[in-house]
This record gives C-alpha cells, sequence and structure tokens, in this order.
C-alpha cells in the first residue's frame, strides 16, 4: 500500500481489509493507498456521486444527514471495523447524505473506478459489501430510534463508548461543538453531562480531549443501542470468517 | 458577545466549564430553558439526586449571578 503522509499504519488496522480472503486482499492492495485527513474533510456530499471508498485505519467518519435549518443528525459511524462508500462496489452509487471525518487519522483510500473492477470479480468482496451495508442500514435505523426515545446522558455513553470502538483507543479528541451536534443537543448540555460523567470518574474531560477511564460504568450507562450495534457488527465478523473458511 | 455560564447546583455543583456566548440575558433564558428541557427528556436525574432537588443558576463572565430556576421535573412532551 502507497503512504502519503502521516504515520504508516498498515491496513491490517481495517476489520475489512484484514478480513478479506487472500486472492481478492491482493487483488485491492495493488491500489490502496494510505492518506491523513483532518478533522471536517467532506469525503462524499448529499447527492453526488462516490468517487473513493474509504477504510479507516485510525480515524472515523460520520455519516449525517442535514435538515431544512442546517441542523445536523449522525446516522451512522464508520471507524476501523468498516468502510465508506463501499457500495460503490455494485455499481455507480450517489451519496444520501454528508460523509466527514469526525476523527482525524489514516485510511486507506481506493477510486470507486478500480473498487468496482475488483468488486465484480470477486465474489467474497461482493458479499462483504451485502453485509456491511446491511449493518449500516441497522444503524441507522438503531440511532434513528435512539435519538427519538432515549435520554441524552444514555446517548452520550453509546457514542463515546461506539466511537472508542471505531478508533480502537481511549482517547477521543473531538470538540464539544462536534459532539453536540452529533447527538443533536446545545453544547452546554454536553458539557454538563460530561462533567457529571467525569465526577462519576467514568471519563476525564479537557476541551477537545476525551480519555475513558472506566468502560464499565459508561456501559452500565449507555442505552441497550450500543450493544445492539456491537451485536450487529460481531455477525459481520462470524460471516466473513464462515467465508473464508 | 458576552459569555454566560449554566451551571447544575443541588449540595453539590455540576459546573458549566466552557459558558457560551450569547447575545444577552434573554437568549440566555432560552438557552438556559432549552439545556434543562435537553437534560431532563427521559432522564431521572443527575448523579443520583432527582431533577427536583436541582436548580439552574445562570452567571455571567464576572461570576454574576443573573437568575435561577428550579429542575422540577421530566419534559418528556416538551
Amino acid at each position: 500500500m502507497n503512504t502519503t503522509g502521516g504515520v504508516p499504519v498498515g491496513r491490517w488496522s481495517n476489520r475489512l481489509l484484514r478480513t478479506l480472503p487472500r486472492e481478492p486482499s491482493a487483488l485491492l492492495e495493488q491500489d490502496l493507498r494510505q492518506v491523513s485527513l483532518t478533522q471536517g474533510r467532506v469525503c462524499f456530499e448529499a447527492g453526488k456521486a462516490i468517487d473513493q471508498v474509504y477504510f479507516p485505519l485510525t480515524g472515523m467518519i460520520s455519516l449525517l444527514v442535514a435538515t431544512g435549518d442546517g441542523e445536523m443528525v449522525e446516522t451512522g459511524t464508520i471507524g476501523c471495523e468498516g468502510a465508506a462508500g463501499l457500495q460503490c462496489g455494485l455499481g455507480e452509487s450517489y451519496s444520501y447524505g454528508l460523509a466527514t471525518v469526525q476523527i482525524p487519522g489514516n485510511f486507506a483510500t481506493i477510486t470507486a473506478k478500480r473498487f468496482r473492477e475488483v468488486a465484480s470479480s470477486s465474489l467474497p468482496i461482493r458479499d462483504l459489501i451485502y453485509r456491511y451495508t446491511e449493518i449500516l442500514w441497522s444503524e441507522a435505523q438503531q440511532s434513528a430510534a435512539c435519538n427519538a426515545v432515549h435520554a441524552g446522558s444514555a446517548r452520550l455513553c453509546r457514542w463515546l463508548l461506539r466511537t472508542a470502538d471505531c478508533i480502537d483507543s481511549n482517547v477521543i479528541l473531538l470538540t464539544q461543538e462536534y459532539l453536540a451536534d452529533m447527538l443533536g443537543v446545545r453544547r452546554t448540555t454536553v458539557t454538563l453531562l460530561a462533567q457529571e460523567l467525569q465526577s462519576r470518574g467514568a471519563i476525564r474531560y479537557t476541551r477537545g480531549r476525551i480519555h475513558i477511564l472506566d468502560r464499565g460504568a459508561l456501559e452500565a450507562r449507555a442505552c441497550e443501542c450500543y450493544q445492539a450495534i456491537k451485536q450487529k457488527n460481531l455477525l459481520l465478523d462470524i460471516g466473513v470468517n464462515a467465508h473464508s473458511g | 458577545m458576552p459569555m454566560y455560564y449554566f451551571h447544575l447546583r443541588d449540595d453539590q455543583t455540576v459546573p458549566d466549564v466552557d459558558g457560551t456566548d450569547l447575545l444577552n440575558a434573554s437568549e440566555a433564558r432560552d438557552h438556559a430553558i432549552g439545556v434543562a428541557r435537553e437534560l431532563m427528556f427521559r432522564s431521572e436525574g443527575m448523579l443520583d439526586h432527582n431533577w427536583a432537588l436541582w436548580k439552574m443558576s445562570v452567571h455571567d463572565n464576572e461570576g454574576n449571578e443573573l437568575f435561577s430556576f428550579r429542575l422540577t421535573g421530566p419534559t418528556d412532551n416538551e
């Protein structure tokens, strides 16, 4: 894999790339390149053609839907367990919403055109696309239900745990503004909820940096959506392993 | 724009360490009500204390309390 900047991180950091069988993996390897992307970088705009596939190695991408008055609602997160734009492997695709880099880091990318070519000749890759797209769809539905009925504190805990899983780290670099946007609440609300979690010893919070100290405490306070999404993702592992074997 | 701070208090304090830039005290009042609604949505309380025991205390940049109000209970339908 080519490296164009940042700390070199192998493709093995991404679960989808790691779990592909050797032959399709080798096909992708030739055209993957590694890039460092900063927070806020737009990967796809709503309604525009998907021209790249992004496999996060250390960062995270958020899928967002914008409302008419400019507010953003997060419908999915993609970290080192997944990929953004994978569906373009089945044919030319357009992004329904906005996809932006939420946590900066390293990403393996491949052009949509080349990814389509590789996918057209590889059943394991097409199978992976179907399975992973189903997971993202499930997450979007779970997020919609979560935003409608769960308390802010439970949603904050769910989001922190999910993000930590996505980037495989207990240190999350994120401003309060971003977090408030992701949860659909005011920044002050996030500050107060974060202060409560800090006083319980679950996190250490400073401006732009959240350190998870006690995952168990967060899991106890998170809504059931965290485990539901996690279980869905585990099903992908089972499917991939069955296919590989 | 002036900075306002929205602390939560009962026998302990949950501080708003960041503050928010707002146009005036009227906007601060609207903001405080909005934050209170978001906090109480489908929630019993904070730090194991019922919301009815808490009050929101709004301060200016010099630390003066401008106003405060009690959080009286869940506001699921608001």
